[in-house]
């Protein structure tokens, strides 16, 4: 491939840049090495560019970051509380001291401070702690009536109460003792037909502990009929 | 900021190849930046590239503007330059040497043509690429690289010109 002067002249930069292809750098390169006029040149233009290379950054004036600012911002005196006021319209600082005000919304609302009719008391760290605790509480119990409240609970517990044997069975199997005395407020444990009188948190707890116990059966019995 | 003002005065005092000149102009690309912030839209480029646009544009206003009242060979003030630190590094003689052609150099950019010197300058002494010369310049790609070439090539024939020959 023979390349005229124009074209040679016209890739120098790619030849100089080093992105010509190898048949396109063998032909520049033929050409240069035959050519009277382009031979000066090419070795011209790679003393330039060596030359642009060696320039070094100038540095700027001292005082020109200063007039930028002035020129920009104008002259700032210490006592000027419009400039400082103005500095608290910038975007991130209502968007911080907005999230703190719900913030502050928020946990005044869960500790019960009435807003229609405010009390100073009601903003005292104890008070606000002690509602706070309490609506706590509130919300863990519902969360826990909640849950026991579902149906895939509800049939659990029904499996359970299936699987376990008749409360009353087992203490039919207890043989009596003498015959105890019935003090007032206490349960007579020999009637079988009666149920036991117990905590109804007892009962939830017991249950969601066997709630957890038997998760792990029921997800694999759901992942086994999925593969099927 | 400090970054900024660096880079700009460079490309201000590469253009114009006087510091007065340079100090002048990049005070008023500061201000100008300042006053079209609401304007720049992250989606034209990055904010580097768009404050050397308002560069670039207010040097070819102001070349235009000066035309007329412009000598050939616009060079510097009588203040010297200041070197950065780097170059204390070099042996005199090395230094000497490549300051002289430094300011040949420096002479030689303000005789191109002012599309072929800002074409120069991006690319050769703040090393941009294609890409964003071509966001700078708003023109496409292959006039980019064309003007580079060309800018390239009339430089040395000017430092020929002017007595300069490859050692």
């Amino acid at each position: 491939m023979n390349w005229t002067c124009e074209q040679t002249e016209a890739r120098l930069s790619d030849y100089l840049d080093g992105v010509l292809d190898a048949a396109e750098w063998s032909a520049f390169n033929h050409h240069v090495n035959t050519c009277e006029r382009c031979t000066p040149l090419v070795a011209a233009v790679a003393h330039t560019l060596g030359g642009l290379y060696a320039l070094e950054e100038v540095e700027p004036p001292p005082q020109l970051e200063t007039a930028i600012l002035t020129a920009t911002l104008g002259v700032r005196s210490k006592w000027d509380v419009w400039a400082w006021l103005r500095t608290l319209q910038s975007p991130r600082f209502v968007y911080s001291m907005a999230s703190v005000a719900a913030t502050i919304v928020v946990l005044l609302t869960a500790s019960g401070f009435n807003w229609r009719k405010p009390k100073l008391a009601e903003l005292a760290p104890a008070t606000i702690y002690r509602n706070t605790n309490s609506w706590a509480h509130v919300t863990y119990a519902h969360g826990v009536k909640f849950v026991s409240d579902l149906r895939v609970v509800y049939e659990i517990q029904s499996r359970i109460n299936e699987a376990e044997p008749n409360p009353a069975s087992r203490e039919e199997m207890i043989p009596p003792s003498s015959p105890k005395k019935k003090e007032p407020g206490q349960t007579d444990n020999t009637n079988p037909a009666s149920p036991k009188q117990q905590n109804r948190a007892y009962e939830i707890g017991k249950r969601l502990e066997v709630l957890a116990s038997e998760l792990p059966v029921l997800t694999g019995s759901f992942v086994e009929r999925r593969m099927r | 900021m400090r970054r900024h003002t660096r880079r700009i005065f460079n490309i201000c005092y590469r253009f114009t190849g006087n510091r007065t000149e340079a100090e002048d102009l990049s005070q008023e690309v500061f201000l100008r930046v300042y006053r079209t912030l609401g304007s720049y839209r992250s989606a034209h480029g990055g904010f580097a590239t768009w404050m050397t646009s308002v560069t670039r544009n207010l040097l070819i206003d102001h070349y235009r503007r000066t035309k007329r009242d412009r000598v050939t060979d616009s060079l510097d003030d009588a203040m010297p330059v200041v070197e950065s630190k780097e170059s204390t590094a070099r042996r005199p003689d090395q230094q000497a040497l490549l300051g002289e052609l430094s300011g040949q150099v420096q002479s030689a950019l303000t005789r191109l043509s002012p599309e072929l010197r800002e074409a120069v300058i991006l690319r050769d002494l703040q090393q941009l690429e294609y890409g964003e010369i071509q966001q700078v310049l708003a023109v496409p790609e292959g006039t980019v690289k064309s003007r580079i070439n060309r800018g390239r090539i009339e430089l040395a024939r000017i430092l020929q010109q002017m007595g300069v020959r490859p050692s």
